[in-house]
């Protein structure tokens, strides 16, 4: 329970992070709603541990709706909206027993292309030779800095235009 | 059928049937005759003059400062509309959307084989099932009769852009300042063109952290090149790049 725990904390964190980048980057027009959906207690208290990092608002206007999970202690269940990430979308549900988060379930994690398991997309040194030997005898086209129309005479953009490849 | 014209200061090869070379200058010259700072009598040119407020320019024009100024705030400021002396300048942008409104109309004409490299920008058709990858090469800075490596677009990635000073030199407003650029080349491939030319300028013009902030927020591959020729490559492009 104790690693159940741990790991419920570690994945809202994650969470957590996503969607305030996500708020905070992106214009995919998405906002984080946290929504109750069950309620034994009177006021929900717990709902600034999930919405807090985002938009407020919306949480105090969904019914509740859900079966309570436990009738001795003052238990919610919040649900965030589905958040689209460039690896692919993300639902995170969280559970909030007297105050502190008892546990998280990913409801969508992404499978994108299985990109969702590639960590870091920065760019890291690459070898020289490693670059070098990647060539091609039928490449078509030549990416490079903008040209001026003399410096394009002397390009092998203008090699290949001629060869009329 | 390869052709190639000039435009925007620069050359564009395009390969595609001869039939629809004609639709893909028009909308070169179109866009060049509205947003050439180098013709007095362009759109751009009367609102930098200061004879025509932004606000009553065509809506073209209009759209096009506003997605140069939504790339701005995408890219705190990395990427910017504007000259330091005030001047809206959309260079930045305007090659890059010709080349993405020049395969939108062979696409929407019919047109499933084809490539536009303006002037080291490429775009090319989505493959689709039956069409072979495009294998397109990167620029050496060091040396324009060179290219370093062959990288291969397939899938959803159609579209490489290149910035840097080795054809022009510091060409890019980098805010104000003096100490060189960190990278002389940097190479963005991307899903569409005007992503992968904007973030290759933003980077060029802020350096390391800004190519970090790219490559941790856009779904893109990048490649770089710095003063002493090393080199910085994605995952994606090491993956990319031809055997």
């Amino acid at each position: 329970m104790r690693t159940r725990t741990l790991l419920g904390s570690i994945l809202a964190s994650i969470g957590v992070l996503v969607v305030g980048w996500q708020a905070g980057t992106t214009v995919l027009g998405t906002t984080t709603v946290a929504t109750p959906s069950s309620s034994t207690g009177g006021a929900t208290t717990g709902g600034s541990t999930t919405g807090g990092s985002t938009t407020s608002g919306g949480s105090s206007t969904s019914s509740p709706a859900a079966t309570p999970t436990s009738a001795a202690s003052q238990t919610a269940t919040y649900t965030g909206t589905e958040v689209n990430t460039r690896f692919g979308s993300v639902q995170v549900q969280v559970t909030v027993t007297d105050g502190t988060i008892s546990d998280v379930t990913a409801l969508k994690l992404t499978d994108h292309d299985g990109k969702s398991v590639q960590i870091s997309n920065r760019a890291a040194p690459v070898l020289r030779e490693e670059v070098l030997a990647a060539q091609s005898a039928s490449v078509s086209n030549v990416s490079g800095a903008t040209y001026t129309t003399q410096a394009y005479l002397t390009s092998v953009q203008s090699a290949l235009d001629q060869a009329g490849l | 059928m390869r052709t190639t014209f000039e435009s925007m200061g620069t050359v564009v090869s395009l390969e595609a049937p001869a039939v629809s070379h004609p639709l893909v200058r028009r909308v070169f010259e179109t866009a060049e005759a509205r947003f050439s700072l180098f013709r007095p009598d362009s759109e751009l040119s009367r609102v930098a003059a200061g004879e025509l407020p932004l606000t009553r320019a065509g809506s073209q024009l209009r759209d096009t400062y506003a997605r140069a100024v939504l790339w701005r705030e995408r890219t705190d400021g990395a990427f910017t509309p504007n000259r330091p002396d005030g001047v809206i300048d959309l260079n930045g942008i305007v090659k890059a959307e010709a080349v993405e409104a020049a395969g939108a109309a062979l696409t929407a004409a019919g047109w499933h084989h084809w490539s536009i490299n303006a002037g080291g920008d490429i775009l090319v058709a989505d493959a689709g099932h039956d069409g072979a990858p495009h294998l397109i090469a990167l620029a050496d800075p060091a040396d324009a009769s060179a290219t370093l490596c062959a990288i291969t677009l397939a899938g959803p990635r159609r579209a490489v852009a290149t910035s840097g000073s080795a054809q022009r030199g510091d060409h890019i407003w980098r805010g104000g300042s003096r100490t060189p650029a960190a990278f002389v080349q940097v190479s963005v491939v991307a899903d569409d063109i005007v992503t992968a030319d904007v973030l290759a300028t933003a980077i060029v013009a802020s350096g390391r952290d800004t190519l970090d902030a790219v490559c941790d927020r856009w779904d893109v591959d990048v490649f770089t090149v710095d003063r002493d020729g090393a080199m910085l490559a994605t995952p994606g492009l090491r993956a990319a790049l031809a055997a």
